[in-house]
């Protein structure tokens, strides 16, 4: 199996705005993630995995964030994952700029599931069109969408960024929160459910040939830790990494979205694009990951491309067949 | 026939002159690649007393250069016994640089622009060039940009704390878009076209046993000039069999699967993979005239030539699979097919290049799919191919080995005409890292 977004994951949500339930709260600015990580760490100890889970609604805004303040830190971004110099902020980029404001939100005292030892499922980003460096931004995230996983509750965080009131970017990272349950179910390890899936009913992967290797050394954790903001310990030591029950530690699943992303390239993937990517056994730093970013018309008839065409992309382990990461990146 | 050429006048093929290729880290230790050049540059002038001449052109190149060697080749002119009035440049196109060099002097001749040139190439591992990291070097670059001594201390301070900045890095012939080495990048087109171990290691026991063959027969003997010791190339064995072949470890594409899930096997060995060598090569051309003029032979003409590119990124195509597409060009726009051809010099970067770029041409859907074809291109007569040996047994320092086929197809045609009084034609055919592919085609004169 190739195929990577199955419908029903991104068509539920609306395609701009939060819910016309939830109420729109202003922060000045965008929050620094370092206070937010130690907010989340010590609110996941009070928050247990129950049932009934029930998010907040609320969407944060910032209403004015100036991009031409984060020059260096693009430069910096575009090093680490592989993106040629350009003024034009890649949808990696946007991410990392609007993740604090979705932090934010999972770090509210009312957001039932705690933040440490969620896991990050799957990303769709949009860019619908190109935002600049210089240009002003207003950024958006809420959390949306609590649903029945098969280990607990799957989560929609979006975050979306305006310019001069026009959508350019919206994404849905969709977390797992596992233990938790979903008011009206029966809780994890129960049938009910409608997008449940066992392992055992996971159809067997195979590698295609690959079209790159990823030699990737213990700084990558460090790199993108420093160039994203998200310096979560799982990904800058192996002693931060076993705190959490990982052997060693493990490579941020934006950065190898990101730099899978980078190997498109701006050329090939337009002004508007899709981005997906669903993340599968974490990649271990060090850590060496074969790689194939093809054409979706070279990848087989079970990838849908979009009409402009497409790439699909895959990473494994090099000479094993666990699958990293999988994903597609559309023109629109 | 040839409508689409406009007319010209010819350029010829003199002759050539290379050092023998040795084995990286051995006898050209301590060698540098202007070294190289000269001494193949020097054996030429020799050969053809061109002491104090002013040519035209000489063009040439490396692959792999220290920073130095900005204008190599004018250097290598500098210190040679040709008139220093004679021009030079430096040019590069990975392991197409040689035959690349051969194309631009010649169109020059053709066009009347110069009446003589040489073309070559030069590379060596054994003296390749080591760089320092991005991060050692930005610092050493700001601290060089900084107007005061403290400036110069602060930026230089990072260093002290990163000790692992201070690693060297050294060139490696991994593709910088895809982090695969070539073998790696080969090994995929192996598995792609599904080209067996044995029939890679036939390509190399007969490329080890023409290369032996040809040397001893005395075909290199105005080839060749000895260097640092060495008379012959020093990686042609012509004891080598097909069970010491068969007995080498796979080195490339061990960790593949298959669409069934199970592994690939792996193919390519160090037999049938060139291995990294250093060397020169140096060829001589010029206008019918002033050949004529000094009396000099002439061996062949350089016809025509046709370059290419394949869009390896993102796997459509196999990496060193460019030649495949140029070649068809090529005889085309020349009215000629596979079968006009009496010498086919396919450069050997692996058994399984040879062998997958045959392939194709044989191969109908791709012939029509990929290469725009109304069928497949044709078959190769194997009798044909590499018939004094090619990259596997003589090694291939990049930037030489067009030299190296050039001068050897001149000699292959001209010998050929004069037995059977009709003209003969070779095709050569070179893949380039970049997914690049430079080909030519030399008649007898």
């Amino acid at each position: 199996m190739t195929a990577v977004i199955s419908a029903d994951e991104v068509t539920n949500a609306p395609e701009e705005g939060a819910p016309s339930s939830y109420t729109v709260t202003d922060l000045a600015e965008v929050p620094t993630l370092g206070g937010l990580y130690a907010r989340g760490a010590a609110a996941s100890v009070v928050k247990r995995p129950r049932a009934g889970v029930v998010l907040p609604a609320v969407a944060y805004r910032v209403a004015d964030v100036d991009t031409a303040d984060a020059a260096a830190r693009l430069a910096a971004y575009q090093d680490v994952v592989g993106e040629p110099s350009s003024d034009v902020l890649p949808a990696g980029f946007l991410h990392v700029l609007a993740f604090p404001l979705a932090t934010a939100v999972m770090v509210r005292k009312d957001f039932p599931l705690g933040l440490l030892g969620m896991v990050h499922l799957r990303n769709v980003a949009r860019v619908l069109f190109p935002v600049r460096l210089g240009d002003r931004l207003e950024i958006r995230a809420w959390a949306e969408n609590a649903r029945a996983h098969r280990r607990g509750v799957r989560v929609d965080v979006v975050a979306e960024a305006r310019v001069n009131g026009a959508l350019a970017y919206r994404a849905v990272s969709t977390y797992l929160a596992k233990g938790y349950a979903v008011s009206g179910d029966a809780g994890p390890g129960t049938d009910g459910g409608v997008s449940r899936r066992r392992d055992a009913e996971r159809p067997s992967w195979t590698p295609p040939l690959p079209t790159a290797r990823w030699s990737l050394g213990r700084s990558v954790g460090p790199e993108y830790g420093a160039v994203s903001g998200d310096r979560n310990p799982i990904h800058l030591s192996a002693l931060g990494a076993k705190a959490f029950g990982f052997p060693r530690a493990i490579a941020h699943g934006m950065y190898t979205a990101a730099r899978a992303l980078a190997e498109v390239g701006p050329a090939r993937r337009g002004d508007a694009y899709e981005w997906t990517a669903e993340f599968h056994k974490p990649v271990l730093l060090p850590g060496s990951v074969d790689v194939a970013v093809r054409y979706a018309s070279d990848a087989g008839a079970d990838v849908a491309a979009g009409p402009a065409g497409g790439f699909v992309y895959d990473g494994w382990r090099t000479g094993r067949t666990t699958r990293h990461f999988t994903g597609t990146v559309t023109p629109l | 026939m040839a409508s689409s050429i406009p007319t010209t006048r010819e350029a010829v093929i003199i002759g050539g002159n290379r050092i023998p290729f040795s084995r990286a880290g051995k006898k050209y230790v301590r060698t540098s690649n202007q070294d190289m050049f000269t001494a193949a540059l020097e054996g030429l002038v020799a050969r053809f007393g061109l002491q104090g001449e002013l040519l035209g052109e000489v063009v040439g190149g490396a692959v792999l250069k220290n920073s130095r060697n900005f204008n190599l080749i004018r250097e290598s002119v500098l210190g040679s016994s040709l008139a220093p009035a004679t021009p030079a440049y430096d040019l590069q196109q990975a392991c197409g640089t040689g035959l690349e060099a051969a194309i631009a002097v010649t169109n020059k001749i053709k066009l009347g622009q110069i009446e003589s040139a040489v073309a070559g190439g030069t590379d060596t591992i054994s003296d390749a060039p080591i760089a320092v990291g991005d991060n050692l070097r930005r610092a050493l670059l700001q601290a060089s940009h900084a107007r005061s001594t403290g400036d110069r201390i602060k930026a230089l301070l990072p260093v002290l704390g990163h000790p692992k900045w201070l690693a060297p890095e050294t060139p490696d012939t991994g593709e910088p878009r895809t982090g695969l080495s070539m073998g790696e990048h080969q090994a995929l087109t192996t598995a792609k076209w599904g080209i067996s171990r044995e029939a890679q290691d036939e390509i190399a026991l007969k490329s080890h046993q023409n290369l032996h063959r040809a040397w001893e027969e005395g075909f290199f003997d105005d080839l060749v000039t000895p260097f640092r010791g060495l008379s012959r190339d020093d990686n042609v064995r012509g004891d080598t069999s097909a069970e010491k072949l068969a007995k080498l470890k796979p080195v490339f594409g061990k960790s593949l699967t298959g669409d069934d899930g199970a592994p690939l096997p792996a193919t390519m060995t160090a037999g049938n993979s060139t291995p990294l060598t250093d060397g020169a090569s140096a060829v001589l051309f010029s206008s019918r005239d002033w050949a004529e003029e000094r009396d000099l032979p002439v061996l062949a003409k350089f016809v025509d030539a046709e370059t290419a590119g394949v869009d390896f990124v993102h796997g459509h195509e196999g990496l060193l699979m460019a030649p495949a597409a140029a070649v068809p060009r090529l005889l085309t726009r020349n009215g000629l097919t596979l079968e006009d051809i009496d010498f086919f010099e396919i450069h050997e970067a692996f058994a399984s290049t040879v062998l997958t770029t045959l392939a194709a041409w044989e191969d109908e859907d791709y012939c029509r799919d990929e290469l725009g074809l109304p069928g497949a291109f044709g078959k190769v007569d194997r009798s044909r191919l590499n018939v004094n040996g090619s990259s596997l047994a003589a090694g291939h320092p990049f930037a030489a080995t067009g030299g190296r086929i050039v001068a050897t197809a001149a000699k292959l045609v001209h010998a050929k005409a004069a037995e059977t009084g009709s003209p003969a034609r070779a095709l050569i055919s070179v893949c380039a890292a970049g997914g690049l592919g430079v080909t030519a085609l030399v008649e007898s004169a």
